[in-house]
């Protein structure tokens, strides 16, 4: 990827003191372009995370005193003992488990049945349609998370809310049923983006395939039983480990805005719990504890997710 | 031309009615909002379900008399123009060095900072709190920008280094021999050439700063350094949620974001399949 073997193929007067200098130029280039985006990276990202290691073994609350004072491992044993924190973990596994699944499901679904219609639609009616389609399935994509969380707040509303005017109920959808309202959002704002990688991916599918496929007379589930399924498996995996990571480490807005971790602590999502231990009680010793454990789950996962991409030809 | 069968028309429009009906779905949330946006609060609790007589603008009025939406649009305008600056140079400028100019460890920088990609923000937003209050960068749209930008940057260069490196090496080569610098070659024959794939890096910056929540709540508690995201929160509180104003804000919130995401629909996209 580099000019360095090329260039260094065409320049025949190159003695071995010219290839090193040129070598040399080649890499102070590539430190001069990289550097302002790493010092950056290095004052906003790695001394910060540096600093929350080292408060977590202290115990530090800015607004009452300004003192840290040396804590030892108190800080995680808390963190290991809680059982505010073993709640939210979980909370937060369930909430990736069931709208990863829910995303993946119907992302899957629409993505297959619009691929369809985009490769069938010969006549300006159903490339109009599909376009219009496409439009639609972006708008929660675009729509901010705080205002799609609003809007969910509305629609699940007891008293003018059209799903309980609708079913002549007046369950309070974000008390009663928290997490699954919750989930219910987040599938929303976010199976956008699964249905349109899913969809490129099965449009890259050969076209002489499908065109077997129908020769042997196949119909039309069997084609995406025993053709396009197995076409995107690669895609599918890929797909499914980015969104539960990112539902796993960056779950927020839309609690927040919702139900704010509540009723109780139902709600209460482990990115959620530390803000709300740092800033709502004041406890940046603990913050500290809790974000140290999501800083070395989120670099484990994402060094994974490095893995899989590289060995993933999707 | 395929001839289709009479069990393949109703196959197919079957399949064109139940993707319409997933459309619509998906958009009733927003839209649902958009029209409760325009009615008075005494017309939303007595017909959930009716259109408004007449559409009420004056929930969109009381953003701007009741809410500071003035200061308010003004900061999101300015928090989304400082990411989009920052990623976009930053961003380009480490992308391009990645993919031409490798340095020993390289390899290795790379990963980390594809790395951090995945790192929580609510666990960054602890420490950064403490290192902007000691810049004195507290209640400063300074700090939202900066915390939105380091978040921001990963995600840049992991789109921009494989476009970088899909773009066909002969032409830099040949700059090169004609004698422009590396960064003669980066600006004028790199930068024109990436253009798309900054237009997409661009647009999710835009969308990055314009969005966030995390950063303005935890950094900023006066409404002079407020952008919309919060200001919005503003109208629930443990009193009173008001609903109408609520749900304008939300609309007027996210107008620009689907605007440029429409207008710009082939870049986002692109941005999608890029970005994981």
């Amino acid at each position: 990827m580099s000019f360095k073997r090329q260039v260094r193929g065409s320049r025949s007067r190159g003695p071995a003191a010219g290839l090193l200098t040129w070598n040399r130029r080649v890499q102070l280039t590539g430190l001069v372009l990289t550097l302002p985006a790493l010092a950056f990276a290095f004052a906003f990202m790695v001394y910060p995370v540096a600093n929350v290691v080292f408060l977590s073994f202290h115990q530090y609350s800015p607004l009452r005193s300004a003192d840290t004072t040396y804590a030892g491992l108190s800080n995680y044993t808390w963190l290991a003992s809680s059982d505010i924190v073993a709640h939210s973990i979980w909370v937060t596994i369930v909430f990736t488990a069931v709208s990863v699944a829910i995303e993946m499901a119907a992302g899957l679904a629409l993505a297959a049945l619009l691929a369809k219609l985009v490769v069938e639609s010969r006549h300006a009616f159903g490339r109009i349609l599909s376009r219009v389609l496409l439009s639609s399935f972006i708008l929660p994509f675009a729509t901010p998370a705080v205002a799609g969380a609003i809007a969910w707040k509305m629609l699940l509303h007891p008293q003018f809310g059209p799903v309980d005017a609708i079913l002549r109920t007046d369950i309070a959808w974000f008390s009663q049923f928290p997490l699954a309202s919750v989930i219910a959002a987040d599938a929303w704002k976010t199976m956008p983006f699964v249905l349109f990688l899913l969809f490129a991916a099965i449009l890259s599918i050969e076209p002489d395939q499908y065109e077997a496929a129908r020769l042997d007379g196949a119909n039309g589930w069997q084609e995406f039983r025993y053709l396009t399924l197995p076409s995107i498996v690669p895609v599918l995996a890929v797909v499914a480990a980015f969104r539960a990571v990112d539902a796993f480490t960056k779950i927020f807005d839309i609690v927040f805005v919702t139900t704010g971790g509540g009723p109780g602590n139902d709600t209460q999502v482990f990115p959620l719990l530390i803000w709300r231990t740092a800033f709502d009680f004041l406890n940046f010793g603990q913050a500290s504890a809790l974000a140290v454990v999501a800083v070395l789950v989120s670099a484990a996962l994402g060094a994974s997710l490095l893995a899989i991409r590289r060995i993933s030809p999707a | 031309m395929i001839a289709f069968s009479r069990a393949e028309q109703i196959s197919r429009v079957v399949r064109a009615s139940l993707l319409a009906l997933a459309a619509v779905a998906i958009v009733i949330p927003v839209v649902w909002m958009a029209i409760g946006s325009v009615k008075t609060e005494t017309e939303l609790f007595a017909s959930p379900l009716a259109l408004p007589a007449a559409p009420a603008w004056a929930n969109y009025g009381s953003l701007f008399q009741q809410f500071h939406f003035g200061i308010a649009t003004l900061n999101s305008v300015e928090i989304s123009l400082g990411v989009v600056a920052i990623s976009v140079v930053l961003g380009g400028m480490a992308a391009y060095g990645f993919s031409r100019y490798p340095f020993m460890g390289s390899r290795i920088v790379l990963s980390g900072l594809l790395i951090t990609r995945m790192v929580t923000p609510a666990a960054l937003v602890v420490p950064l709190y403490l290192l902007m209050n000691s810049l004195g960068l507290l209640n400063n749209v300074v700090s939202i920008t900066l915390g939105v930008a380091v978040l921001n940057l990963p995600l840049v260069v992991w789109i921009l280094r494989p476009f970088f490196d899909a773009l066909p090496r002969e032409i830099e080569e040949a700059g090169l021999l004609d004698g422009l610098s590396p960064f003669g070659v980066f600006w004028r024959v790199a930068v024109p050439l990436a253009a798309p794939g900054l237009v997409t890096v661009a647009l999710l910056s835009f969308i990055a700063g314009w969005t966030d929540l995390l950063f303005p709540i935890s950094f900023s508690t006066t409404p002079d350094a407020t952008p919309l995201t919060s200001q919005l929160l503003q109208m629930q509180t443990g009193y009173k949620i008001y609903w109408g104003s609520l749900m304008a804000g939300s609309i007027y919130l996210t107008l620009p974001t689907l605007v440029v995401s429409f207008a710009l629909q082939k870049y986002l996209v692109r941005g999608m399949r890029l970005g994981y």
